[in-house]
This record gives C-alpha cells, structure tokens and sequence, in this order.
C-alpha cells in the first residue's frame, strides 16, 4: 500500500508540484499520465525519496519520510528515464548492481544466477559480456530494467508487498519490447507488487493500468480507472488536443494498437 | 537479434561472461609479487654498493654467531635511508592511485585527478603555511601539534580544496567535467597565488627547503616522517575499501544510488574526507607528485574493468610500483645526483593524459 497526502514539491523556490492525493494498492499498476512538464517525474522523484517534498508519503504504512536508504531499498526499486556511465562496465557489472541490498528475495544461492534470469527477461539473452557504453539506448533502457528486477525479484518479501517505481520504461522501446516489459509489470503486480509507471502511450496505459492518476500543471486532474478517466472532454482539457477515445479512422488508413496482439 | 549473433560470434555465452572478477584477482596476485620485486630492487640499487642481498642474508642468517653478510656502514644505508625511502614511496604511491580512483568514482568521471583539478595546491599551501610561517604567527598551533602540524595543516587544506570544488561542480547530483576542471583551475591558482605570497615572505633558507618539496620528492625520507604521515595514510587507504561499493553504485548517478540504499551524502562525505586526509598527508612529506592518481586507474580500467572493489586494491599496489620505478629513475638517471620524482612522474604522466584525451575526444563532454 502507498499512500500520499497532499504532497507538494517545490524546485527552487519554483512549486512544480501541488496538492496531490495518491493511493495504490498491491496488485496494481497505477500508471501516471500527462502533458510534458505537468510534474510527473517530480512527484515520481517525491515518491522515490529523491526530493524534499511537503505533506505524507506512506509506503507500507511506514513515513517515507524517516526511511534509511537501505530501508527504501528493501521495499521498492526505482527506474530512471535514462542512465548514463562514464566507466565501462559491463551488462552484467551493471545488472548486478541491484543485488547490492542482498534483499532480492531469491531463493538463498540463487543471486548469482539472478542477473542472467532478470536479462532473459527482458530479452537480452547473451548480453551479460557486452559493454553497456555499446548499447542502443532502448538496450539500455532494459538493462536497468533489468537491474530493477534484481533488486526487488521477488514481488512480496517477509508478507510485505513491494513496489516497482518505472519512470517511462518503455519510451525508447520499439514496439515487441514495450509489450514484453507491460507484461513484466503486469506479472509483478499478479504476483502481489505493486508497479507505478509514467506512460506516455495511452493506449499501452489503457491495456495495462488498473488505475490512472492524470496530472496537470503539476495537479491531479482526474484518477480512476481507464474506463471512467479516458474521455473525450479530459483529453482536450489536460493535453490540449481534440481527440475522440474509441472512434476507428476513416477508410483504409491502417492503425496498429498493442490491444490488437494476437 | 542480429546483434546478439554477433555478440555470441566467437566467444560462447557462458555464466562467467561479462564478470571479470576473476581477471581482476589474479591481477592483484601479479602486482602483488611486482610489488615484492619492485621493493627488493629499490632496496639493492642506489648511489652506495650496499646490497640487499646481504640485507636478506642477515635478516635469515643474523641470528648466527660470526655472521658477516653486512657491515654495519651496509645496515646503516639499508635500514636508516633505503628502507625509510622505498616504505615511503610505497605509502604514497598507493595514496596517491587510491585517492585519484575514489575521487574519479566520485566525480563520475576518470579525468578527475587530485593533482588537476587544485586538490594538491591547496594541501600545498597548508603545508607551506606551516613552513614559512610556523615559527611566527602559526608558532602556537605548531608547538602544540609538533611535527603532525604539518601533516595536518595539508590535509585542512586538501579537505578545504575538495569540499568547495564539490559544491561547486555538482547541482542536483550530476556532475559537470567542463564545471569541475575550470573550478579546479581557478581554485588551483588562487591556492597557487597565496603559496606565492607565503613564498615572497619567506627567508633564504625557508625558499631552499620550499622549491625542493615543491617539485616532490621521496629524497630526505625519515622514520620520523613515516611516523607522522604514516598513519594518517594508512587510515585513510584502510577506509577506502569499505567505500566500493558505493562507489560502483555511484556510478550509475546519485539519485539511482540511493534508490540501490547507498547513503550517498555519507559516502560522499568519507570519500572527500578519505582523499583529503590521503593526499595532504602525501604532499605534506613529499610534496607534488602529479599523474600517479590519473595514470594508475586509468590502466586498471583497461585492464580489469571499473568494479570498485578490485581497482581500489589494485590501484593501490599498482601506484606503489610505479612510484618505486619513478624514485629509481629519479636517483639514478643524473647519479651522484637527484631528479626531483616529481618531475619524473610529470614527464611520463602529462603525455599519457594527452592521449587519454585524444583517445576520449567525442566521449568526454567538455
């Protein structure tokens, strides 16, 4: 359980994020919508303990606010919008980073195989030997994933849910890869996580979210399921832009949608 | 999945693919034994015929009655000013390689280097503070803390160095390397100018001892000096390791590395107090010895990648090694003579930092 009260962030002086309410339960993936520059990533940061914020954050019913690091560290995993290395490690260097805590929750023995396991995962069979500095930025991209899932593999530790925090993980992803790391968050909340996720595709949110929070200027300015958030009339009024939700285009003009894997 | 044909082409995928811990152990083992040599040859070369050879002997044999493997002017020269000189060299050659890797690791970026970015001067201008002006305006503090005065004066201004740099060249925990070596210029040269002012003031005698520490060099090593700067380093070098793995997670930026549960302001802090203490109490007894710290992680990495844990170790046999080749060069390329070690690091040192940045241009965001 993660929840947030009235949690606002000021950069600077500058307030980039006010006022906003967040619930999520185990078992979700609560995805985090909304305009470039609307707070997403800032509240995400608040959430992840990086940034001083003002109101209540409790994770697990424990005040974020009085965790240790090593503490956080236990109960979720946090994966940044890109990661750059001025040192050349390699994959494997990189993905075993997240066993660092020694809290993976693997069965004992099982740690030093848990960085091939988590690249299989994420389709990076036969990658461990590569430099990561060599690597495609969605590579990349999945490698962190990949060390994400180290850190926190197995989704419930000692009867205690943990969470997954994905800062937009499938942007720089083609297509194949953004479903086979959906589904990897999907499986981690079945399996009794949590995962919150800043998307950008609205489709890919509509498929997967349990529950949306759609931010505005740095507020809240709707929450619910897809059914109840995705309308016509918050789309013109949180993007800007006059969509209508559902309508197929005109004629024999093609349309892909990740809703239409068979 | 072409690339990962390519990437399987020629080496089989294995469990140990990509792990190179093993490379890295026997690669310590290999500085390990050429550490050993390195200090055997130390012992036996120098400007006397004293041998180390007979030093060994009498180490085996010394017990035995009527044992006459070395003359007591041999065990005079071996033990009061070879051994004093090689044990010195080995301290700060490894404070020196340990000091520049955790700060590279700690700026995120491998030109970060005690000696560039003005870390040395302003340990230099505590140390000539307490030179000039320990017998007048300092003469209480210096009386008070006798010969860790000096030691001490140069760490201050090490820690001073690092401290200012840091909150200079980082904002939001990133970096910037164009931020951090202008800073370090300009820090440098303002350290560097009050240096000259405190030189302007000095007596004649004061200015002899002065221009010979600043070109550093192992040359005038006592076990009195060991005992004072000795521990200080040999703290510093036993703290470093507890520092790797913050320092591997460091990597990957700060924010991700307290999201891993890195204390990140407590590692930051250990590793800037660690090298100051390091790198004070080294030019504090042998002055400026550039490179050292920039040279010997640089070739590590090449050699068994930037884990942390194995390049601390390593750098720190590796920079002993160096710097016992560089003293020998030192003493014996000018002999009866001395060449400043300082110099002779400099010379090796300054083109192989140009070809780090010719071979880094396009990667290095300057």
């Amino acid at each position: 359980m993660i929840e947030a009260r009235n949690v606002s962030v000021a950069i600077g002086g500058k307030g980039i994020v006010a006022n906003v309410d967040f619930d999520m339960r185990p078992g979700e993936i609560a995805a985090i919508v909304g305009p470039n520059g609307s707070g997403k990533t800032t509240f995400l940061r608040a959430l992840s303990g990086d940034l001083a914020y003002s109101g209540e954050v409790t994770i697990n019913g424990r005040d974020l606010s009085v965790m240790k690091p090593v503490e956080a560290a236990m109960l979720r995993a946090v994966l940044p919008q890109a990661t750059t290395l001025s040192f050349p490690f390699t994959v494997r260097e990189i993905v075993r980073l997240g066993l660092l805590g020694g809290r993976s929750g693997a069965l004992p023995g099982e740690d030093e195989r848990l960085p091939e396991r988590a690249l299989a995962r994420v389709d990076l069979d036969g990658f461990a030997g590569r430099f990561y500095q060599e690597l495609s930025g969605g590579e990349q991209q999945r490698v962190q994933l990949a060390r994400v899932l180290c850190q926190v593999w197995a989704p419930v530790l000692d009867g205690k849910p943990r969470y997954l925090f994905l800062d937009e993980p499938v942007s720089s992803l083609d297509i194949k890869h953004q479903l086979i790391i959906m589904n990897i968050a999907r499986d981690f909340a079945r399996t009794g996580g949590g995962v919150v996720a800043i998307l950008h595709d609205l489709n890919l949110t509509a498929m997967y979210a349990d529950r949306i929070f759609v931010m505005h200027r740095g507020r809240l300015a709707a929450t619910g399921s897809p059914q109840d958030v995705l309308s016509d009339d918050l789309i013109e009024k949180v993007f800007d832009c006059r969509l209508r939700v559902g309508m197929l285009p005109a004629g024999d003009m093609p349309f892909v949608l990740p809703q239409s894997v068979y | 999945m072409v690339d990962q044909s390519i990437a399987g082409a020629g080496t089989m995928a294995t469990a140990s693919d990509g792990d190179r811990s093993g490379r890295a152990r026997i690669a310590i083992l290999a500085l390990c034994l050429g550490l050993a040599v390195a200090v055997l040859l130390s012992l036996t070369s120098g400007a006397s015929d004293a041998s180390a050879v007979g030093v060994v002997g009498d180490w085996l044999l010394g017990a035995a009655p009527g044992n006459e493997a070395m003359s007591a002017r041999d065990r005079l020269i071996v033990y009061d000013i070879r051994l004093p000189r090689v044990t010195l060299g080995v301290l700060i050659g490894a404070a020196l390689a340990v000091s520049g890797a955790v700060m590279q690791g700690l700026f995120r970026n491998p030109l970060a280097d005690p000696g560039l970015i003005g870390v040395s001067a302003g340990a230099s201008l505590g140390a000539v503070s307490v030179i000039v002006l320990g017998a007048t305006v300092l003469a209480p503090v210096t009386s008070m803390l006798g010969t860790l005065a000096l030691p001490l004066a140069a760490f201050c201004g090490g820690l001073a160095t690092t401290l200012l740099l840091y909150q200079v060249a980082s904002r939001h925990g990133q970096t910037s390397v164009a931020t951090m070596l202008l800073a370090g210029i300009a820090l440098a040269a303002l350290a560097m100018a009050l240096t000259g002012i405190l030189i302007f003031m000095a007596d004649d005698r004061q200015l002899r001892d002065l221009t010979f520490w600043q070109l550093g060099s192992l040359a005038g090593a006592t076990w009195q000096k060991i005992g004072s700067v000795g521990p200080v380093i040999v703290l510093a070098l036993a703290a470093m390791p507890f520092l790797a793995r913050g320092l591997n997670a460091l990597a990957l930026g700060e924010a991700t590395a307290g999201h891993l549960g890195i204390p990140v302001q407590r590692l930051k802090y250990t590793a800037i107090v660690g090298v100051s203490a390091a790198v004070g109490a080294s030019v504090a007894v042998s002055g400026g010895i550039g490179f050292v710290g920039i040279v010997v992680p640089h070739l590590l990495r090449l050699a068994i990648g930037p884990d942390n844990r194995y390049l601390l170790p390593a750098a720190a046999l590796l920079g002993a090694c160096l710097l016992l080749l560089a003293d020998a060069v030192a003493r014996t390329i000018v002999a009866p003579a001395e060449l400043p070690i300082g110099i002779v690091t400099a010379i090796a040192g300054a083109p192989f930092f140009l070809w780090i940045l010719l071979r880094k241009r396009g990667v290095v965001d300057l």
